[in-house]
């Protein structure tokens, strides 16, 4: 009854969704599975109304809606479930079960609270949640909350008349086996009164809820399989099958790495995000870390160059202990950062192109205790000419650049730094395929000149293409350590058996 | 949430190649649109009272440029600057002309106090600042039981390098100011605190993600503010020959004002000392322009409000702030 | 950004079977619109401090203390709590309060029958100036949504701008209300308390109802706790700010009302200090600075412990002027300790 067909979506030079068509039929859960930037979140995003998409339609019994916002998709019966949940936490439960829908509960002017709560108690119910209703949102449990976010969702069939359709983003991320299993019996014993699309990284709970199954690769839909007819390997194989172009990434340009170890994990970890990791990186190794939401990688990323110290383990660099409380102290171990918002953590967009080179590293520019701007353009010139960063001049502030050399320019800043340590962080994110294998080549270059390079990527593809080692990470731990040799590489198959 | 799509091109439309102009341009057009109302504004008389005037403002301004750029605001210049007119009225007659360096020193303390207190309590500035100004203000009342504290005439001859005048009848707060002008300038444009506060206020995300250690830069700003106040507190009481608890009150606004017409963002970031001196010679123009014309004291700050908002509204970088509280 | 890092325990089962002591603490606690001990704060303050001053001058639960020295002295800060309340919930400020303030006094005085000149619109003055404040508040509303100027900004225009007007009108000089009826709100009793305590408390019942049975009480908390959040679920967020601080200059309205009335005259001075002791109150109550937390019960109480802290030392002979810097400690000590403190803030 719901259907979403051709659609696509851009974002400046990126395709995100490319002619994509599902079909969601009554009193069923179809499953939505591929791997990061496949084009899930953006798909679920179109259908809830809180994206417009470039081309395609969206149908509902079969006449063609367009969705203005999430309000209109609620009048057609969608409703979504965050992944970051998006329960008010300073409000009651059932407040944010009514919220911005109190008309019903209002005589003259007032609000009747005892009536907000027994209707609250009511579709608490309807899900199998017996809380208190005047409990803060803050006070409950990721599950909990989990549930009356589902609640709030399924409340849309007192105010519209349209079968529902109730969107789950990763519903079970946070969430704790038994508490998954609660979900989805709920799940299914509200079949009959809603349809609904799981998306998830996990496959086989994607399998035990689904009717059916779409998998999508690289913003198309490849596959659609009754969830009878497929098993987790073939779905793996379905999300990801793509010969690796050694070419593309540089793969003849991948050398042994050298002896000396510049950074070692010892029982490293972060309370709540990951724990007992080791790991070693070597002069000139690119080592990987692949792994979903939640695995803990993002964070240990962060604990590397000091935005999340690690509350047990020790990390250490160039052989001595390093606890990096703030990046200044990482920077000062000589660690560099590429962070993946670059337009928020990475450059300073209304300074120059030669101010945000210097920036890490003034001294570099400084003479006499004074900033000396010739000297200061002199190193920016130089950086220009060899990363041959497109831009008018050194003086130019950063903000219109485009992506690739803005990107360019963060890596001259690290290099001028002397940093022997680069943190990536999802360094291709939002570039266009030109902009990428330029950054394909700078990462072996400093590779060859000995920088160690610490890589999170956004696909599995790219991580294998261009590491030496991959830690593969699932719920916090390293579940797997995987050699990729040029010309030797491990299947992604091989990564995804260890990560979902 | 979404994304930022970088734009390619670096075409710069008109418009933004005109808009740092626009405080210049607004002052040159003031003096001439005075000068019409009131033929006889432009003159070198009242050329030496707007400049002196707009001297003290200026050296308020300059320290509140700190500040502002960083993204926060100081409610407690005024305050700062009567205390430190008590306090050098005070001092004088005791300690000489140590009372000077000890005078701003004092202001050096409260404003590296308030920026303690909204840096390392996570207090906002606007908070943070309207208690310690209310502190200093309280603490000037308490000192002569809410008097005001002339200068001997010891005290004046001691304020003489501030209160006379050079070459040309040329008054030494100009000056004065312009000293400072030129530091700050300097100091923006070849120092590592200059450079470390434009990279902080205009991005404090990537300054930090780049190795720069923000909290120390932030209490140095509400210090220097506070410094910066303390030298217009004793410029003041230089040249009214006293000391009083509510000396500067009425010039916080102009200060801000001051600022923010000059053209630095309350978003941070862009800005200078430079658009500060400019800012500071508008609005006192409008102040004295207005007196000249007849408009009241009280009237200005009605035309004052009205300009803040609409330079706000004109100058805030609204990309930044995608909520607006 | 990064993803702030939630540390929210990670399962921990729904509240099982609470004692009555428990259950207990938590009406306790959601009357005050918290949920830990520390917007207890407040309260346990206010009654430490009334007992510490009771014992150090027991003419401080004299009746006729509690009745001027408290209740009458507090009742214009209660009001303007009131509004600022509002405001502050949802994370913003306002700092026009003086402004507007001034231009309500300046109505009254010159409306109703005064000595500058022969107006003698009666109760007509107080119901312009309320009304004339009211639309100052929409003005700033309006200025802040509309121009998307931050509140700061945009109510310290207003405040100057209402300054200006305030005393320009009063011809710079004071203007003393001669309208007894006028006066009356300031000394008239009723049950042995000034009938200015009676709209105080008034006012602070209306302000607990919209707080509480409103739609619009909802929003303010749904805006100060995640304005996106609130947005996306359809919460109608410009037009709750606009009459926030529409809202704000009401009350403020009232309060420049009760002010004209007590000092019996309008001047230039008459709003000083009044937006730091507000802002003192809303935050020393417990009410936090970046919204979604607190309310006007906490705000109440928090004029109660500036007002007993000012009345204290009135009575142990402290210097008046030690009143500002000890307020400025207070805000302080206020904000420093209370815990909510939203982690990856940026705090401006």
């Amino acid at each position: 009854m719901l259907k979403v067909e051709g659609v696509s979506k851009s974002f400046g030079p990126v395709k995100a969704l490319r002619n994509a068509t599902i079909v969601v039929g009554a009193n069923e859960v179809v499953g939505l599975i591929g791997e990061n930037g496949a084009g899930k979140s953006t798909l679920m995003r179109i259908l809830s109304g809180g994206m417009r998409p470039d081309a395609g339609t969206i149908a509902v019994d079969g006449a063609p809606v367009a969705l203005r916002d999430t309000a209109q998709a609620n009048r057609y019966g969608i409703a979504m479930v965050f992944q970051e949940q998006s329960l008010l936490l300073n409000m009651s439960v059932a407040d944010n079960l009514h919220l911005a829908n109190e008309r019903s509960f209002i005589r003259l002017g007032v609000l009747s609270r005892r009536r907000m709560i027994e209707a609250a108690r009511d579709r608490l119910a309807r899900v199998g949640l017996e809380i208190d209703p005047t409990q803060k949102a803050g006070e409950l449990s990721f599950a909990a909350r989990q549930m009356v976010e589902l609640a709030k969702a399924l409340s849309l069939e007192e105010r519209t008349s349209a079968p529902l359709t109730i969107l789950l983003d990763e519903p079970t991320s946070v969430l704790e086996s038994k508490d998954i299993n609660i979900l989805f019996d709920r799940i299914r014993s509200l079949k009959s009164r809603a349809s609904f699309v799981f998306v998830s990284h996990r496959l086989d709970e994607v399998l035990a809820i689904s009717d059916r199954i779409y998998v999508m690769k690289d913003g198309e839909i490849v596959a659609e399989r009754p969830a009878g007819a497929t098993s987790v390997p073939a779905l793996h194989a379905m999300m990801v099958g793509r010969d690796l172009d050694a070419e593309y990434y540089r793969e003849a340009r991948q050398k042994p790495p050298g002896d000396e170890v510049v950074m070692e994990a010892k029982g490293l970890g972060v309370q709540g995000a990951y724990r007992h990791v080791n790991f070693t990186v070597r002069r000139g190794e690119v080592l990987g870390i692949a792994g979903v939401i939640g695995s803990g990688r993002e964070e240990l990323t962060r604990t590397l160059f000091g935005f999340l110290p690690q509350t047990s383990g020790a990390l250490l660099i160039d052989g001595r202990p390093a606890s990096l409380k703030t990046p200044t102290q990482a920077v000062a171990a000589g660690v560099g950062y590429i962070p993946r918002e670059r337009r928020v953590e990475g450059l300073v967009m209304d300074i120059s192109v030669a101010a945000n080179i210097t920036l890490a590293r003034l001294d570099a520019a400084m003479r006499h205790g004074f900033i000396d701007h010739g000297r200061e353009r002199a190193i920016a010139d130089e950086w220009v000419r060899r990363l041959r960063i497109r831009t008018p001049s050194a003086a130019q502030v950063c903000r219109n650049l485009s992506g690739g050399n803005q990107q360019k320019i963060v890596i001259a800043r690290w290099l001028t730094a002397d940093s022997h340590i680069l943190v990536l962080d999802h360094p291709t994110r939002g570039l266009d395929v030109g902009a990428k294998e330029e950054v394909y080549d700078m990462i072996r270059n400093l590779s060859a000149e000995g920088v160690a390079i610490v890589l999170t990527s956004d696909t599995l593809e790219e991580t294998i293409g261009l590491c030496h080692t991959i830690l593969v990470m699932r719920d916090g731990e390293i579940t797997a350590r995987f050699d990729a040799p040029p010309y030797a590489k491990p299947a992604q198959v091989a990564l995804l058996e260890h990560m979902v | 949430m979404t994304s930022f799509v970088a734009t390619e091109g670096l075409h710069v439309g008109l418009a933004e190649r005109i808009r740092p102009f626009t405080p210049l341009l607004l002052l040159v057009l003031l003096t001439v649109g005075v000068n019409i109302a009131e033929p006889g504004f432009a003159s070198l008389n009242t050329a030496s009272v707007v400049l002196a005037d707009a001297s003290v403002l200026f050296i308020l301004a300059a320290g509140l440029t700190f500040v502002i750029m960083l993204g926060g605001i100081d409610l407690s210049v005024q305050a700062a600057a009567s205390f430190a007119s008590m306090v050098v009225a005070e001092l004088l007659p005791r300690v000489g002309y140590a009372a000077f360096p000890i005078t701003i020193l004092v202001g050096l303390g409260m404003g590296i106090a308030s920026g303690f207190v909204h840096v390392k309590l996570r207090i906002p500035s606007f908070v943070a600042t309207l208690a310690t100004g209310g502190i200093m203000t309280g603490l000037s009342l308490l000192m002569e039981g809410g008097r005001t504290v002339s200068l001997t005439d010891q005290g004046r001859d001691q304020a003489a390098w501030i209160s006379g005048a050079w070459a040309l009848g040329v008054p030494n707060v100009i000056l004065i100011a312009v000293v400072v002008a030129i530091g700050g300038m300097l100091a923006q444009r070849y120092t590592r605190f200059g450079r470390y506060s434009a990279a902080i206020g205009a991005g404090e995300p990537a300054a930090r993600a780049a190795g720069i250690s923000v909290d120390p830069h932030k209490i140095i700003a509400f210090g220097l503010s506070g410094a910066f106040a303390a030298l217009a507190g004793i410029v003041l009481a230089a040249r009214l020959a006293s000391g009083s608890p509510d000396l500067a009150n009425q010039l916080l606004l102009p200060a801000i004002a001051a600022v923010i017409v000059g053209g630095t963002a309350i978003t941070g970031g862009v800005g200078s000392i430079g658009r500060t001196v400019v800012g500071a010679l508008i609005v006192s123009i409008v102040r004295i322009g207005m007196t000249y014309v007849g408009v009241d004291i009280f009237a200005q700050q009605i035309v004052f409000g009205a300009a803040l908002i609409f330079a706000v509204f004109v100058t805030i970088d609204r990309s930044k702030i995608p909520i607006i509280k | 950004m990064a993803p702030a890092f939630q540390s929210t325990p990670s399962v921990a089962d729904p509240a099982p079977e609470q004692s009555r002591l428990e259950r207990g603490r938590a009406v306790l606690q959601r009357s005050f619109g918290g949920g830990r001990l520390a917007d207890f704060g407040p309260l346990i303050v206010l009654i430490g401090l009334s007992l510490i001053l009771g014992l150090l001058n027991p003419s401080f639960f004299s009746f006729r203390n509690l009745v001027w020295g408290l209740a009458n002295s507090a009742a214009i800060p209660l009001i303007l709590a009131m509004g600022s309340t509002f405001i502050i919930l949802m994370g913003s400020i306002d700092l026009s309060v003086e402004g507007v303030l001034s231009v309500g006094a300046m109505i009254v005085a010159l409306l109703c029958a005064n000595d500058s000149n022969n107006h003698d619109f009666g109760w007509w003055g107080p119901v312009l100036a309320i009304a004339a404040c009211t639309g100052l508040g929409l003005l700033n509303g309006l200025v802040h949504v509309v121009l998307r100027i931050p509140s700061f900004m945009a109510t310290l225009g207003l405040w100057f701008v209402g300054l200006g007007v305030g005393t320009v009108a009063l011809g710079g000089s004071a203007v003393r209300v001669l309208d007894h009826n006028i006066r009356s709100i300031a000394f008239q009793k009723v049950l042995a308390f000034p009938l200015a305590v009676w709209i105080a408390v008034a006012m602070f019942l209306l302000a607990l109802f919209l707080e509480r049975r409103t739609r619009f009480g909802r929003y303010i908390y749904a805006i100060g706790g995640g304005e996106d959040i609130a947005m996306l679920a359809g919460v109608p967020v410009k037009r709750t700010r606009i009459l926030a601080f529409t809202l704000a200059g009401f009350f403020t309205g009232v309060a420049a009302v009760l002010a004209a009335a007590q000092l019996g005259q309008a001047n230039t001075t008459i709003a000083d200090g009044r937006l730091f002791m507000t802002v003192t109150a809303v935050v020393v109550g417990g009410t936090a600075l970046t919204g979604g937390w607190g309310g006007v019960a906490n705000s109440l109480v928090g004029v109660m412990i500036v007002a007993a802290l000012a009345n204290g030392m009135v009575l142990l002979g402290i210097s008046p002027y030690i009143h500002e810097a000890v307020q400025g400690l207070m805000i302080i000590a206020a904000v420093g300790l209370s815990i909510r403190r939203s982690g990856s803030f940026v705090i401006k």
